[in-house]
């Protein structure tokens, strides 16, 4: 950490102890923070939140909701029934339009101004982060969705040169692959992991219908050609490229799969690396990453995000202690250090990877400035970044339906239609 | 029924040549023991996996023999484990639950005894449809109480607090042992109170002297019914109380839902046995009484 | 049992037992009002909510029953249903044929009863927390008995019940019934040794084989026991969570959702808590359609005993 470094940060807080020095002299800072990171190295990387908030002289204080997001949200709308909203929550996507429109959460304005993160935030992010033009959420990281982890050394023996880049190549490296007698996709069917898979396909083949059907919620999109299309190759990677053992296969036994050459591929996003150094596998030899095969010859990159909203408190304490927080979160230190533990990379696009980050880490960084450049980039149906969850569910209970059952590609297409209008 | 009919093969009254009874009884061993290991196995693969390494297991799955031993899984489980925001392990969380799971069980076990001994021994009119009106209780999702709840501990200032979860396992809790107590005095004759009333005996005076006497062995079902019920409950825990205030089978959860985040199945592993503990021990220490209570007619 | 009021002239004495009296009625109140407000309140809040604009946050203003309507439009919902009827009876049965059969077993005068009796009743006392995992593992065609079946040398060999989307509720019913067969086999071997045995001694006499004892005599004579058993398992089968999300997650596809993880997952994860709530609404109407008929029955034998004194 250089002194460099935390220049935004004193920055940031100077100016906020500033402006609010005349109303709250006396206040210390001080948070709850509501979220999901509760065990194992999720729980490393957010004690180290506490410690930079601590350090800042805040008073931290937190509650880990373990175990499905609905318990979180749960929490938060028992909290809000109750009475007393937490001041700082993890929610991402539509959620924080959603819980804006509510009136309850806190203008970050200011804030940003002081921090200037309006220049440092990836524009897709932005508009999530300012769902009517003020901020009031801060992410956390980045995650790319569209990653294609593969194993050199099955592609390798099945005679395939490099790692396909189109869906043809793709389909025709899994025909090598399954002629030497490896599976070529590794899954483990949830909804989340059908959808995640789905996301990476219909962007891949048509990312115009991505925007239209997915971000935008079309419902005469999902209907379209394209989609039906889209299906039709999920329905071959499903019933030829994967196994049928998929349904509810863990996470980590899936990642196991590619990462010990009985699958050759898995789509996944980029949680996957701290799986695989966990499980000791190395990056080159047991692992490699790639953009998922893209029809359209560029550099695609499917983000989502982690981020944190903040709710209005009459505690002056606790309204210090939500700028302090935010500013925290903002930090290039703070963001480095989280995504080092979580695989992601920052959600400031101004921090240096170069030590301390996984190849694939920094490859996703370049790629991110490439698909920003290329006007590429979008963000992830599956992991709610773009419809609100009521359409969202529907969409996935569909897809995932689709992954396990015989349903033709023209149904699937004309069912999520009709979930998403049910629900609308 | 399929399987009363085997009992003919078997049974050691029935008449019938040494031969036949040997077999019989050869038999019943061998059923009691391919069922004892169909009930054994889940929990012998936790127990397993507690002592190996992970990346053992991340490469050869949960379900495999152990080709590493390790006792370092229990002490990170024990000392430093990060659960829901402290890394000192699960010990925090214990006290947690004990502090909800003690209380919760003794109030409204206490509560049900009295309910019981009313229910049967001084009914009214109508305290047959009140009976059923409060065994209604045991049936509702807890789904579908959570926001109630939430009015409610939020308007007596009780949310995230022990007290708060205290109280709603106790109010739950009355459907139970209110049902338990009841169906068990129904069988004390109605003769022993007659003659207490007789004597003068008042409504506090037999149940002390009567009704408590013979009340251990339901105590101890509804006591256990009451602790192995609270002490597993999660949800509850994860909506009401916050942070390191935690039950420990709230904390725990995270263990069987764990998407993305990486899978420490070993230490997981140590984790939840240890947190099943007091549930099982008291499972196996109040085993005995627990039958003897249903022997002597608890639920009927 | 009615009360014995004497009726002396004597006021303060008429007084105390007017008190006494009541007391019972008294001591009981608070718990009446603990019921009403759990029952009812929360029954009646839920219902209003049902029928009300409710999204995002609770909202109490009416808003008709656009979500019955959206819930039965909802093939998530039909699977859901449709699970907890399917699921509901085949481990409330197949807990109790478990639970009986184990506890015939036990009766036989077996060595170590008390060993085997802790072996079968331990699942109740942990959470699928604990055991979850090993469940899915066990289950997993690719990792468990399929897989350990083919390394002994049956190459044949086929358990892949959890990826199919036909088969895997059955697997919940297993996991199910390896929780609460030993809650079964508890209860219905306590009433097993409850039974007079003057009786199964005069119909041995009679010479009346084993089975047909057990099948005539002893365990109609536990009857009250398999109702008690019943009440439990079905508030059981009503309340399955849990076990779902360790096992399945509800999939393969909606394969396996069950009504309460409907009801969780659309209330607080996707913000529709009106739908959530009508779906809460359905599943008491579920639990209705089986208590309404039994209590319907109990009141019209105990009016038969009644009138045949």
């Amino acid at each position: 950490m250089t002194s460099r470094r935390n220049l935004p940060l004193l920055a940031g807080v100077g100016a906020m102890a500033l402006a609010l020095s005349a109303g709250f002299a006396s206040a210390t800072p001080r948070t709850n923070m509501l979220h999901q990171w509760a065990t194992g190295s999720d729980a490393e990387a957010i004690a180290k939140l506490g410690e930079m908030f601590t350090a800042e002289g805040g008073t931290w204080e937190q509650t880990s909701i373990a175990g499905h997001t609905a318990n979180t949200l749960a929490k938060l709308r028992a909290d809000v029934v109750a009475g007393n909203a937490p001041p700082a929550v993890q929610l991402k996507g539509p959620e924080i339009a959603e819980w804006n429109g509510t009136g309850m959460t806190m203008n970050l304005d200011e804030v940003a101004t002081a921090g200037n993160w309006d220049s440092v935030v990836a524009p897709e992010l932005i508009e999530v982060m300012k769902p009517a033009g003020s901020w009031v959420a801060v992410p956390m990281n980045i995650h790319r969705v569209n990653w294609m982890y593969y194993n050199p050394s099955v592609l390798e023996a099945a005679g395939v040169a490099e790692a396909p880049k189109t869906w043809d190549e793709f389909n025709a490296a899994c025909e090598k692959i399954v002629a030497a007698g490896k599976i070529c996709v590794a899954h483990g069917s949830f909804d989340w992991t059908d959808a995640t898979t789905f996301d990476s396909i219909v962007y891949g083949m048509d990312r115009d219908l991505y925007r239209s059907a997915f971000v935008e919620g079309d419902t005469e999109a999902m209907r379209s050609q394209p989609m039906i299309d889209a299906f039709a190759e999920y329905r071959r990677i499903v019933d030829e490229w994967m196994d049928p053992g998929m349904p509810g296969r863990p996470f980590e036994e899936e990642v196991a799969m590619m990462a010990n050459g009985d699958a050759a591929f898995l789509f996944m996003g980029d949680w996957t690396i701290g799986t695989l150094n966990a499980g000791g596998y190395t990056f080159g030899e047991d692992y490699e990453c790639t953009q998922a095969p893209v029809n359209w010859g560029g550099d695609g990159y499917i983000l989502n995000a982690d981020s944190v909203v903040f709710f209005q408190q009459d505690d002056p304490d606790y309204q210090e202690g939500s700028v302090l927080l935010a500013n925290t979160i903002m930090s290039p230190e703070f963001q480095t250090v989280f995504n080092q533990a979580k695989g992601s990379i920052p959600a400031r696009m101004d921090v240096d990877l170069s030590q301390g980050f996984n190849p694939c880490q920094v490859k996703s960084q370049e790629d991110l400035a490439k698909s920003i450049e290329q006007g590429t980039l979008v963000r992830s149906m599956a992991h709610n970044m773009t419809v609100p969850q009521a359409m969202r569910g529907a969409m996935m209970e569909v897809i995932t339906e689709f992954v396990n059952s015989d349903m033709a590609p023209e149904d699937a297409a004309n069912a999520m239609a009709d979930a998403v209008e049910a629900n609308m | 029924m399929a399987d009363v009919t085997l009992a003919r093969d078997f049974d050691p009254l029935a008449t019938g040549g040494l031969r036949r009874k040997v077999r019989a009884k050869t038999l019943v061993y061998v059923l009691l023991t391919l069922f004892a290991a169909f009930y054994l196995i889940p929990i012998l693969i936790v127990l397993l996996n507690s002592f190996r390494e992970l990346p053992e297991i991340n490469r050869t799955g949960f379900f495999a023999i152990p080709r590493s031993f390790s006792v370092q899984p229990w002490n990170e489980a024990l000392n430093t484990f990060c659960v829901v925001g402290t890394c000192e392990g699960i010990r925090p969380f214990f006290l947690n639950s004990i502090l909800m799971a003690v209380p919760a069980t003794a109030i409204s076990t206490a509560i049900g005894l009295v309910n019981g001994y009313i229910l049967s021994m001084w009914r009214f009119r109508g305290s047959e449809w009140l009976f059923g009106f409060i065994t209604l209780g045991v049936f509702l999702p807890a789904q579908m109480t959570l926001l109630p709840w939430a009015y409610i501990l939020g308007n007596a200032g009780l949310t995230n607090t022990i007290t708060g979860l205290v109280l709603i396992h106790t109010v739950q809790g009355l459907s139970f042992t209110t049902l338990f107590c009841r169906n068990y005095f129904v069988n004390i004759p109605d003769d022993l109170i007659k003659a207490a009333r007789i004597d003068g005996a008042g409504f506090w005076r037999i149940f002390r002297r009567i009704v408590l006497p013979l009340s251990p062995p339901i105590v101890i079902v509804t006591v256990i019914w009451q602790f192995t019920g609270i002490w597993n409950d999660f949800i509850y825990g994860v909506i009401f109380s916050s942070g390191d205030k935690q039950p420990i089978t709230s904390a725990l959860i995270a263990l069987t839902a764990g998407a993305t985040s990486v899978r420490y199945h070993n230490v997981e592993a140590a984790a939840v046995l240890m947190a099943a503990v007091p549930p099982l021990l008291v499972y196996l220490f109040g085993g005995k009484y627990f039958m003897r209570g249903l022997t002597q007619g608890a639920v009927k | 049992m009615t009360l014995a009021l004497d009726h002396r002239s004597d006021s303060s004495l008429a007084w105390r037992n007017r008190l006494a009296a009541w007391t019972p009625r008294l001591v009981l109140l608070p718990t009446i009002l603990a019921s009403v407000l759990y029952v009812l309140i929360f029954t009646l809040w839920t219902l209003w909510i049902s029928v009300s604009n409710s999204t995002l946050l609770p909202n109490l203003t009416y808003g008709g029953f656009k979500h019955y309507v959206a819930l039965w439009n909802h093939q998530r919902w039909t699977i859901a249903y449709t699970n907890l009827f399917v699921f509901g009876s085949l481990y409330v049965l197949g807990s109790l044929i478990l639970g009986t059969f184990l506890a015939i077993l036990i009766d036989q005068r077996v060595r170590g009863e008390s060993v085997w009796r802790a072996i079968y009743l331990y699942p109740l006392a942990i959470s699928f927390v604990v055991t979850g995992t090993s469940w899915r593992w066990i289950l997993d065609p690719s990792t468990g008995i399929e897989a350990m079946l083919r390394n002994m040398g049956f190459e044949n060999a086929s358990f892949d019940w959890i990826v199919n989307r036909d088969m895997a509720i059955y697997c919940v019913v297993i996991a199910g019934m390896w929780q609460a067969s030993g809650f079964a086999m508890a209860l219905i071997l306590a009433g097993l040794r409850s039974v007079d045995q003057d009786l199964i001694k005069a119909a041995q006499i009679d010479g009346a084989s084993m089975a047909r004892i057990y099948r005539r005599v002893v365990l109609p004579s536990i009857r009250p026991i398999f109702v008690a058993v019943l009440v439990i398992l079905l508030q059981f089968a009503i309340k399955t969570f849990d076990l779902v999300y360790a096992l399945t997650g509800g999939g393969p596809g909606l394969s396996t959702n069950v009504p309460a993880i409907y009801v969780y997952d659309l209330m607080f994860q996707r913000g529709q808590i009106g739908q959530g709530a009508a779906a809460a609404i359905m599943i008491l109407l579920a639990l209705a359609a089986v208590l309404v008929p039994y209590a319907l029955y109990m009141a019209w034998r105990q009016r038969r005993e009644a009138a045949n004194g």
